[in-house]
């Protein structure tokens, strides 16, 4: 499998007789030794909970944080390269504010990602602008948020393509993730049974026990916006399940 | 400097009402009687300009690109709020080198009320029920004060205005406006 590609897998902008661009393959393959993510959208707001990996008992886990508030009304959740995610969300944020800048209004949920998407793309060799990356980024995130149309969850991967979904799992576990989601998810959820269901499903795919420390949840709703879980609140949640 | 003189925007309940005179004029010279200075920007926003005719060419030329892009970026047509904010950075991005340019904008909001933004020309801007601006405004908005704002009226109600009324006094504000009822303006 690797001979075929030993080629034309070098060049991030060449592709391969195939019509493939390897790096972007090989940055999506990167997503999935990512820690878990899960998005689900209802009616009444979308929810965000991701596995946080606590390799050693002498890391802090609160200084791990991969979900991010983008705006009041926007969060986003990663998995893949950290120090990667941070660039984007950092281009996410300040899209937002320019777009509020501008026309006194929040961004849209669609617009943002597109934002995102357009500086995943920016990757090249050599002579691209100052500040683009050499390689493609090696994150997928899931934008949840508020706008006019209501709650909205978007997922987008490496090659910069993002889609709109119900429900979406992205990470090491996200195969049985989302296939799970796929039995449990209906469009008539309530956000609280939204919010159980995602820490199930974490729990089945995690490696280690589930608890209030690896695990961190948000949600964003007309009311309170973006929120993201305090450790008592999560308790709350994991006690039911 | 080729000059335009009068617009005049008013907002109700449900509608909003903005008319311009047609002259373009340059001291005592009348360089046309029929150049309209309300620029339809979308199906719910009208722009009314006046001041420098060079500048309102280009700041609208601007304007309907920027609505274009917009529209292709987010999907949707802008609304009269967001036009408002975006003629104030417009504005004040030239803020060294003006657009000269007095502008009201006049639509609907996302609530579906009437809603009427006047500006200066340095970008900062306000949102009132009504506004007359260029160079009869010192005539019509003490006119537009008393007719809409019922001052220096003693014992009135304040009935809320009525599309109909609106239009007939946008229709004599422009008159007096215009030239035709005053010598000079």
């Amino acid at each position: 499998m690797f001979l075929t590609r030993s080629e034309y897998d070098r060049g991030v902008n060449t592709f391969s007789p195939e019509g493939r661009l390897f790096q972007v393959e090989y940055a999506i393959e990167a997503i999935k030794l990512g820690s878990t993510a899960i998005g689900i959208q209802t009616n009444e707001g979308v929810v965000l909970a991701v596995e946080k990996r606590v390799t050693s008992p002498l890391i802090e886990p609160a200084s791990i944080e991969k979900i991010f508030e983008v705006d009041d009304h926007i969060a986003c959740a990663m998995s893949g390269l950290i120090a990667d995610s941070r660039t984007l969300i950092d281009r996410a944020r300040v899209e937002a504010q320019n777009h509020w800048f501008t026309y006194n209004e929040k961004m849209s949920v669609e617009s943002v990602t597109q934002a995102v998407s357009n500086l995943a793309l920016q990757f090249g060799d050599d002579d691209a602008d100052p500040g683009a990356m050499s390689r493609p980024f090696g994150v997928a995130l899931l934008f949840a948020g508020i706008d006019k149309k209501g709650p909205q969850l978007f997922h987008m991967d490496p090659s910069g393509t993002f889609i709109q979904y119900d429900a979406k799992a992205i990470g090491s576990g996200s195969e049985g993730a989302q296939q799970a989601l796929q039995d449990v998810y209906h469009k008539s959820m309530t956000l609280k049974e939204a919010c159980k269901s995602a820490l199930t499903i974490l729990k089945q795919v995690m490696e280690e026990k589930l608890n209030s420390t690896n695990v961190e949840m948000g949600t964003v709703t007309p009311q309170r916006k973006f929120h993201m879980f305090t450790k008592e609140e999560l308790e709350d949640v994991i006690k039911d399940i | 400097m080729f000059i335009f003189r009068t617009v005049l925007a008013i907002a109700g309940e449900d509608f909003s009402v903005i008319a311009s005179d047609t002259r373009l004029s340059q001291g005592f010279s009348i360089h046309s009687r029929d150049m309209p200075k309300t620029y339809k920007l979308t199906g719910s926003t009208v722009l009314g300009a006046c001041g420098f005719h060079g500048d309102v060419l280009t700041l609208t030329k601007v304007l309907q690109a920027r609505l274009k892009i917009y529209e292709h970026d987010h999907n949707e047509k802008m609304s009269t709020p967001a036009i408002a904010a975006m003629l104030s950075t417009m504005l004040y991005y030239r803020r060294f080198f003006p657009y000269y340019v007095y502008n009201i904008v006049a639509g609907i909001d996302d609530q579906g009320k009437g809603c009427v933004f006047s500006f200066d020309p340095v970008g900062s801007y306000e949102r009132e029920s009504y506004r007359a601006g260029g160079s009869a405004s010192a005539m019509l908005q003490p006119l537009l004060d008393n007719q809409i704002g019922f001052k220096n009226q003693e014992n009135v109600t304040k009935t809320s205005l009525s599309q109909e009324k609106a239009v007939n006094l946008v229709k004599d504000c422009v008159h007096l406006g215009s030239g035709e009822g005053h010598l000079y303006w």
